[in-house]
């Protein structure tokens, strides 16, 4: 057998070994991949691809009303999608699946660097190479000190610059940048940290949303929020006993120019209680100024207006007379719909679905808001009698008018300023267009993650900056005499790894000259090949 | 509404800093045609004589730290790392002449050697005064930050991005890189004039706080120095292309592109301003989300631009790792940074305009 076949029947036999890896060895193997830098590449991309469908894809926990336009859009696709998780992306299986496996790459490869750091940064530099010049930047010199003398003046030098150092008998090593490392770890045990926060908030916190029109109050209980989202391990007793009471909201639009109708800014003037039998506190509730009581936070996310009706019945008896709140449907007029159900109603229940126009105007005979400030409100409504269904058992918006069971009345579709009032046909009643009042929709949002989260979030970018700030570096001088005790040749050498933008090569320049002087040297520095003969010449002379 | 003073002196000030750019450029192109000139002479002149390649060596070295680029089809890099003269040739031997620091020193400004280098920094440094005086004058008048919609967030960050030309050019002496990072501004910049304008006018209640003020600045110093860094990639891969052909015996090209510095040089360079922009980016995305909260009450809600912005953050962080990952350095890592770049783009561009959100607030209706 000549030699390189024997060669080869050896690899063939350490490929069959590595074959047979034990349930250990694959593990061991599996968790090498997991950690590799270019799992961690690829996993990169992997986020960064998963979290695109998100973007461009109504999201149930964003938008769930354009969810269900889609599905009425493309009701063949939809469901597939669906099964996808692609209207919820970010909650998915396997987005969660990709963003945990490069947090346990990421663990895998920080947690053991951070014990080697922890070792290493304990541990004196190492020996100085032998031959220097073999490292990235050099340098050479001569002097006339002897050797002993050179490396304390370098010494002196590199101490002075901060470096640690360690040195013996004609050598000295230093090494500076422990902070580069320290930044690296930091910032990646910082994101660590945010994931963390981020599960903490999604396990205790909660958020929920409700309207509430001027002269109404909120008391923080699940049932009293049109919805509620609580994290994984709250329960009802869980909230904050505060309440929340809307006194006035008020609005300012631009008037003129080309941003006419643009809101200018909002304001809800409300009262709070921090605890039940507390007393009241006022609050002017503004974008970008929310309430914070009880470590819950109150945002003002919206507003609109509710008309006020009363509606007689037909016995002459006042069945209705509350604010309904309606729903803005354009932004440049806040011409909001809604609908009002009267099921106290006899001898038929009553509803009414229709628009209420802060400044009505008519354009080609339609009516238009032209405006979002109530400069000339008016209410347009449609009339029906009938049985509203609600006794069904099936659970129905406030905001929809089911007339599957109704009747529509003739009416004469004229659009009713405050005080007018509608006599409906047959005796049914009469309902009057009272007046209007504001309504401010609020967001209560509680989440224990978020100072967790600022904090890891700031720490991880101070890691980033110092990571990119410091660089690790070494630097090594030698110095050996020539024998006749005369002239002595110095070796400055330095390398870094972690020089990520350059800059070291000036550094060391700098202090190769730094340390010439020091140890009085008078040679001129150059490429070490040059250096040599320089060197020979100074032993000649 | 009609535009004040203020705001029709903000506009003619855009318009001259748009022209002074433009000139700029032609300046900067005759400087870089003028040395492709003298190049391609004592390349006739060249094969006579032995020496020559000796004094291309000490050129390039000279290039690798931060001067002017030298032919970047010289005879390799001669390993500027063997020689502590580095960039300041004369700073050692005289001990007394040198003082500690003056090997940095000598690398800190530089002023263009040639004539149409220097009119074009002149030119790109007044187009720049007036730019911000435009964004300046504009801020005055509408009693707000200056970045309130897409035609001022645009004017904003090409400011940035000819802010950090300008300095790029000051410290690393990087005067050929005046016309491929101007041609950019000036597009971006003539379509925000003729197509984006938007009068002077108010916040929408929503941005009214001063966090507009840290988010978006933050934003801003990122993009400009992104885009500079995106730019510089691109002149890496072609100078990288071009060595690679050199290197394959294949005919070194002349002309512009070959005035161009060492891929290496632009390599660091192009990570350089990533190891500034990321950190800025980072801070920028910390500060939205702080915004977030006190506006719509979460720090992180996966809206749209946020997703994007953190689709950015990702792949310019896959960047920043494929530089330190074997196989993965260099052609690889600029395409990744060419990525990540895309992506900013698209969430700049795509996302602003055309998805809706709550991160609606181009103007642009």
């Amino acid at each position: 057998m000549t030699p390189g076949a024997a060669g080869r029947a050896a690899g063939t036999a350490a490929r069959a070994g590595q074959l047979r890896l034990g349930p250990a060895g694959w593990l061991r193997w599996t968790w090498r991949q997991l950690t590799s830098m270019r799992t961690a590449l690829v996993l990169l991309f992997l986020l960064a691809l998963a979290s695109i469908p998100g973007s461009i894809l109504p999201q149930e926990g964003i938008d769930p009303a354009a969810v269900s336009q889609y599905y009425a859009q493309h009701p063949a696709l939809a469901p597939f999608l669906a099964r996808l998780s692609a209207f919820d992306v970010f909650g998915a299986p396997w987005f969660a699946a990709i963003y945990l496996l490069l947090f346990a790459s990421l663990a895998g490869c920080v947690l053991p660097r951070a014990a080697r750091f922890a070792r290493s940064a304990r541990q004196p530099p190492p020996r100085a190479p032998r031959h220097l010049d073999r490292l990235p930047q050099a340098a050479r010199m001569a002097t006339a000190a002897p050797p002993a003398d050179a490396i304390e003046a370098a010494r002196r030098v590199l101490a002075r610059r901060r470096f640690r150092l360690r040195s013996a008998d004609g050598w000295v090593s230093a090494e500076k940048g422990y902070l580069h490392e320290a930044g690296n770890l930091l910032f990646h045990l910082a994101l660590l940290g945010l994931l963390a926060s981020v599960a903490l908030g999604g396990l205790f916190g909660y958020k929920g949303d409700r309207l509430l029109v001027a002269g109404q109050t909120y008391a923080n209980t699940p049932t009293s929020m049109d919805v509620f989202r609580p994290g994984r391990l709250v329960t009802a007793t869980d909230l904050q006993p505060f309440s929340v009471t809307l006194r006035r909201f008020s609005a300012g639009y631009v008037s003129s120019g080309p941003q006419r109708g643009e809101p200018a800014w909002f304001s809800a003037s409300v009262s709070y209680t921090a605890s039940y039998g507390g007393r009241p506190r006022g609050y002017d509730l503004r974008v970008n100024h929310p309430l914070n009581v009880d470590g819950v936070q109150v945002f003002l996310i919206g507003h609109g207006y509710a008309p006020v009706f009363k509606v007689t019945d037909g016995t002459g008896r006042v069945v209705f007379d509350q604010p309904v709140p309606f729903i803005p449907v354009e932004q440049s007029g806040l011409t909001s719909a809604g609908v009002v159900k009267v099921p106290d109603a006899r001898p038929r229940q009553l509803g009414f679905a229709g628009v209420f126009l802060p400044t009505a105007v008519d354009v080609d005979g339609r009516l238009a808001s032209a405006f979002p400030a109530p400069l000339l409100p008016r209410v347009s409504l449609v009339a029906y009698a009938g049985n509203l269904g609600l006794n069904g058992g099936q659970p129905q918006s406030v905001y929809s008018l089911s007339t599957s069971r109704m009747r529509r009345l003739p009416l004469r579709p004229v659009p009713l300023a405050p005080g007018q009032s509608i006599k409906l046909p047959d005796g049914l009643g009469r309902l009057t267009f009272v007046g209007y009042r504001q309504w401010a929709s609020l967001a209560i949002t509680y989440d224990p993650g978020q100072l967790p989260a600022l904090a890891s979030a700031l720490t991880a970018l101070a890691g980033l900056v110092l990571s990119f700030l410091v660089r690790r570096r070494r630097v090594f001088v030698r110095a050996a005499g020539d024998g006749s005790g005369q002239v002595t040749a110095v070796d400055v050498g330095g390398l870094t790894r972690s020089d990520a933008a350059g800059g070291f090569e000036a550094e060391f320049a700098d202090l190769a000259g730094e340390i010439m002087r020091a140890i009085g040297g008078s040679t001129p520095a150059g490429p070490i090949a040059g250096e040599v003969a320089a060197v020979a010449a100074a032993k000649g002379e | 509404m009609s535009d004040s003073g203020l705001a029709i002196a903000s506009n003619i000030t855009l318009v001259l800093a748009i022209a002074a750019y433009g000139v700029a450029m032609v300046a900067y192109a005759f400087d870089l045609a003028a040395r492709a000139r003298r190049q391609a002479a004592a390349a006739d002149a060249a094969p006579a004589r032995a020496g020559t390649p000796a004094l291309v060596g000490a050129a390039a070295g000279v290039a690798a730290a931060g001067e002017l680029p030298g032919p970047s089809d010289g005879p390799g890099p001669g390993k500027p790392g063997t020689t502590i003269t580095g960039s300041g040739g004369p700073a050692m031997p005289g001990g007394p002449a040198g003082p500690g620091g003056s090997v940095a020193s000598a690398a800190r400004t530089r002023w263009p050697a040639s004539g149409w280098a220097r009119a074009g920094f002149v030119l790109t440094c007044l187009g720049l005064a007036s730019h911000v005086a435009s964004i300046t004058m504009r801020g005055i008048d509408e009693h707000r930050v200056p970045w309130g919609n897409m035609y001022e967030f645009i004017a904003a960050i090409t400011c940035a991005a000819v802010l950090v030309l300008v300095l790029a050019s000051a410290r690393f002496g990087a005067y050929y890189l005046g016309l491929f990072v101007l041609l950019p501004v000036v597009l971006a910049l003539a379509v925000d004039v003729m197509v984006i304008y938007t009068p002077a006018g108010n916040l929408v209640p929503a941005l009214q706080s001063y966090w507009i003020a840290i988010h978006v600045t933050a934003m801003i110093v990122a993009l400009g120095l992104y885009i500079f860094g995106a730019v510089v990639t691109v002149l890496y891969l072609l100078a990288a292309r071009s060595e690679r052909m050199a290197k394959a015996g294949g005919r070194p090209g002349g002309g512009i592109m070959a005035q161009l510095p060492g891929s290496q040089v632009l390599d660091r360079l192009s990570y350089r301003s990533v190891l500034f922009a990321f950190p800025a980016w980072t801070f920028a995305i910390i500060a939205g989300a702080i915004w977030a909260d006190h506006a719509w009450g979460r720090y992180w809600g996966w809206d749209p631009k946020e997703t994007w912005s953190f689709i950015t953050w990702l792949v310019y962080a896959a960047y920043l790792h494929a530089r330190a990952t074997a196989g993965w350095r260099g052609h690889r890592a600029a395409v990744i940074h060419l990525a990540g770049f895309a992506c900013l783009l698209f969430n700049v561009v795509v996302i602003n305009l055309w998805v809706t959100g709550l991160h609606s607030y181009a103007g642009m209706h």
